[in-house]
């Protein structure tokens, strides 16, 4: 269908005072779907318990732009952040979607699950119906996506928004299914780890995963390994303050712990990391970030660990830690 | 007729979850409760953190404006260390806050307002727009269209600026108490010359025209969704070994008369908000209560001297004389556009004054004050941060936010925050046109609902 044959329908349905114009846009919308979801992924993206700072790092995609993504990689259907669509309309296109095609389209989900009252601390939308929970939507259509992939250390792990003392109660996304979920997780995650991520998915299938279900083409090492500051590290010369050159071991890093590439990919075309501006790395890539790395400024044998921030009734995640 | 109880939710493109929720009577919107529906509980998080924590814990809060909470917690930690800042940290904290300033006001424009005013191609993320009031022709439609590809580069060349002195984006790292970590070197004070002059370029030759188009066009929206025009600023850009010059001014704009923002009279009300004084607790603290009858969001209502006031960029081109004209939704977004240019001039020349040297940045050791409160204007308006401390580790911590001025529910007195009092009013002329138009005054104030909540 061609835009301006879109343009005359909505313009049509308006002018008849039916509207109930989405009925007649779906089918089409389906149509478009059939045709295309063949060679590109079939993209749900929902954002539940996070700062929104997951869509933000996926604008700063480079080499694939944004835009080459949306061209070339997937069909972005839902999300809260980029659909033009809004109100019910967009509600009836995820519906849509979950109904067409199910076990066809890959959930993204952005941000933790609460899991307290119901899950009533996130409700991704409200409807004559009642409200509908992240708890309820994640569990719906975790079960019939084809992959779920938990962006960012919220979904994958609880991340800050499960940070002690978690009065929501926020769990990660793979601890309210009963699935694999494909944990790409980073605070924010580095586009690069995600888009690769798709890109995986899309051209050989499910890419090789660690312990805690992350692509271990990211993952695969720690920030330690690769660290341009390694040097400093063996010889014991530790920066005496932010700001040195010298390894920021005394200065609280996490990269002996932390598993990402970081050293060498970097952030923003590639720009640069924490440790190359003279700053610890915090360990956001971890299971039990951020509490695990509190105090953040504290060298890794006096942290606190999750007991650190005094809170004692933290969830207790079901893995063990991060090595 | 009686009134109609109408659900928008969920409201897309903006940072997190909103729903509202209207009653609509003779085509007009005769009361709007906005209602963001997600909570984290960061006031309580922050709790029995060391308090240096604060700068990389509380960004976590946004990450459309996660270097400002950064900033404001820095200042806060200056102020309780005493810190003496030096003016080349000054000003590359500057130019981190003004890159973040021109990623979010860039992306705000072209990836979340865009598609309120210029029909996008039949395809994701785009489908089902229903465009019912896109009025451009064929030629300038397609050309704005475009232009939404042209933002993404200019908004990643932003972050690029943020990573270049940040480390990474969102939620960068060497903006922290007592100055900047990192060495602004030649080199990396050249790339950043020229990323800004791209951007610059770009907000000349495509943000500042598509404004003007879109004004033009859609200028009836120079009445739509007005505000009772109380403005709020908390000032933005600080200089001053103590932070304390202010390059745009802080203030109180009422009636067109300014006034200064007394710390003291900023109070939040939580009657129509999701939590409660429980009685276990010390006086005057709260607790979550998500099952509340008589409340609808998770945002507080705050109040200076006992009103609602609105703050972004609109109050700060108003107050500080760069723009003259009204409180309406198209005010509001080109009052953003016009900040957009004038920080993206004010980069480049703080890059000219930046020196390459050393790290500049002196921690003290030792705690002189157990309290403080910090405040900066955000992307959305004013922020504010206050900590109570024992022995280096936060007891209290609060956080009022941009958004929270903005999205304040009702008071007890059922007087309306900033974005309900603009949808009230709003002539709808028919159904279908519902979503289009509340959407465009409710984007218009570039919502942040994780900010909001927190
Ligand atoms: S800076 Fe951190 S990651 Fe690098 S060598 Fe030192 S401890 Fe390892």
């Amino acid at each position: 269908m061609e835009k301006n044959e879109f343009l005359q329908l909505c313009r049509d349905n308006s002018l008849a005072g039916n509207h109930k114009l989405s009925s007649r846009i779906l089918p089409v919308v389906r149509e478009y779907l059939l045709d295309h979801s063949n060679n590109k992924l079939l993209v749900i993206w929902l954002e539940t318990s996070d700062s929104g700072d997951n869509n933000i790092a996926f604008m700063n995609a480079t080499y694939p732009y944004l835009n080459q993504v949306f061209t070339d990689m997937i069909d972005l259907i839902y999300s809260n952040t980029f659909m033009a669509a809004q109100g019910s309309d967009a509600l009836l296109l995820l519906e849509d979607t979950v109904n067409h095609f199910r076990g066809r389209f890959t959930l993204v989900v952005e941000g933790a699950v609460p899991t307290k009252d119901r899950g009533i601390y996130n409700v991704i939308a409200r409807t004559k119906n009642g409200p509908i929970t992240a708890l309820e939507v994640v569990t719906r259509l975790g079960e019939a996506a084809q992959y779920v992939i938990a962006i960012g250390t919220c979904a994958s792990f609880g991340g800050a928004s499960s940070a002690a003392p978690n009065v929501t109660g926020s769990v990660g996304v793979s601890q309210v299914l009963e699935r694999e979920v494909i944990n790409v997780s980073g605070c924010p995650v580095n586009p690069d780890w995600f888009v690769g991520t798709l890109a995986h998915l899309l051209m050989y299938g499910k890419p090789e995963l660690d312990e805690y279900n992350r692509p271990k083409l990211f993952y695969g090492f720690t920030v330690h390994r690769h660290c341009q500051r390694r040097s400093y590290f063996d010889k014991k010369d530790f920066a005496k303050k932010l700001g040195d050159i010298e390894c920021m071991f005394s200065q609280g890093c996490s990269g002996p712990r932390t598993s990402s590439d970081c050293p060498y990919r970097q952030w923003i075309n590639h720009v640069s990391w924490p440790v190359k501006v003279n700053t610890p790395c915090i360990g956001c890539t971890n299971r039990d970030f951020p509490d695990g790395s509190a105090p953040f400024f504290t060298p890794l044998p006096q942290k606190s660990k999750s007991e650190g921030t005094g809170h004692s009734e933290q969830t207790k995640p079901k893995k063990g830690g991060d090595t | 007729m009686s009134p109609q109880k109408i659900l928008f939710s969920p409201v897309t493109r903006l940072s997190g979850l909103l729903s509202v929720e209207l009653e609509i009577e003779h085509r007009l919107v005769i009361e709007a409760n906005v209602s963001c529906t997600m909570f984290r509980g960061f006031e309580y998080i922050m709790r029995n953190h060391h308090v240096t924590d604060a700068v990389y814990l509380t960004q976590r809060i946004c990450g459309i404006c996660s270097s400002v909470h950064g900033a404001v917690a820095s200042y806060l930690l200056d102020q309780l260390y005493d810190n003496d800042i030096e003016e080349n940290a000054q000003y590359l904290r500057n130019i981190m806050m003004g890159a973040d300033f021109l990623q979010n006001h860039i992306r705000h424009f072209y990836f979340f307002g865009l598609p309120d005013f210029v029909a996008m191609p039949n395809q994701p993320p785009f489908l089902s727009q229903n465009c019912y009031d896109c009025r451009f022709d064929e030629e300038d439609n397609r050309r704005l269209a475009s232009h939404y590809l042209e933002a993404i580069k200019a908004g990643e060349k932003s972050h690029q600026i943020l990573a270049l002195f940040g480390g990474k984006a969102p939620h960068q790292h060497s903006f922290v108490h007592g100055g900047v970590a990192v060495a602004p070197t030649a080199g990396k004070i050249n790339q950043a010359l020229a990323l800004v002059r791209d951007i610059r370029d770009f907000v000349k030759r495509y943000l500042m025209p598509d404004t003007e188009l879109i004004a033009k066009c859609y200028s009836d929206y120079f009445r739509i969704g007005k505000t009772p025009g109380r403005f709020l600023s908390f000032g933005l850009f600080r200089f001053g070994s103590k932070n304390n010059q202010m390059l745009w001014q802080s203030g109180v704009l009422e009636n067109g008369r300014l006034s200064d923002v007394h710390l003291g009279l900023i109070q939040e009300d939580i009657s129509r908000a999701w939590f409660e004084r429980a009685a276990w607790l010390k006086s005057d603290e709260i607790s979550p209560a998500p099952h509340k009858p008589e409340a609808y969001t998770w945002t507080k209502s705050v109040q200076f001297r006992g009103k609602h006031y609105e703050g972004g960029p609109l109050a700060r081109m108003l107050m500080n004389g760069f723009y003259e004209g009204g409180t309406s939704t198209m005010d509001r977004i080109v009052a953003r556009s016009l900040e957009t240019l004038l920080i993206s001039e004010l980069m480049e020349e703080w890059l000219h004054e930046l020196q390459p040297g050393e790290p500049p940045i002196h921690q003290k050791k030792d705690l002189v004050h157990n309290q403080a409160t910090a405040v900066t204007d955000a992307m959305r308006g004013p922020l504010l941060h206050s900590a109570l401390v024992q022995d280096e580790k936060v007891e209290k911590y609060d956080i009022i936010t941009p958004t929270v001025w903005n999205f304040s529910p009702k008071d007890e007195q059922n007087h309306r925050g900033p974005a309900e009092s603009a949808l009230v009013g709003t002539d709808i002329p028919s159904p279908e046109l519902r979503n289009v138009i509340l959407g465009r005054i409710i984007r218009s104030f570039d919502p942040c609902i994780s900010c909001a909540t927190h």
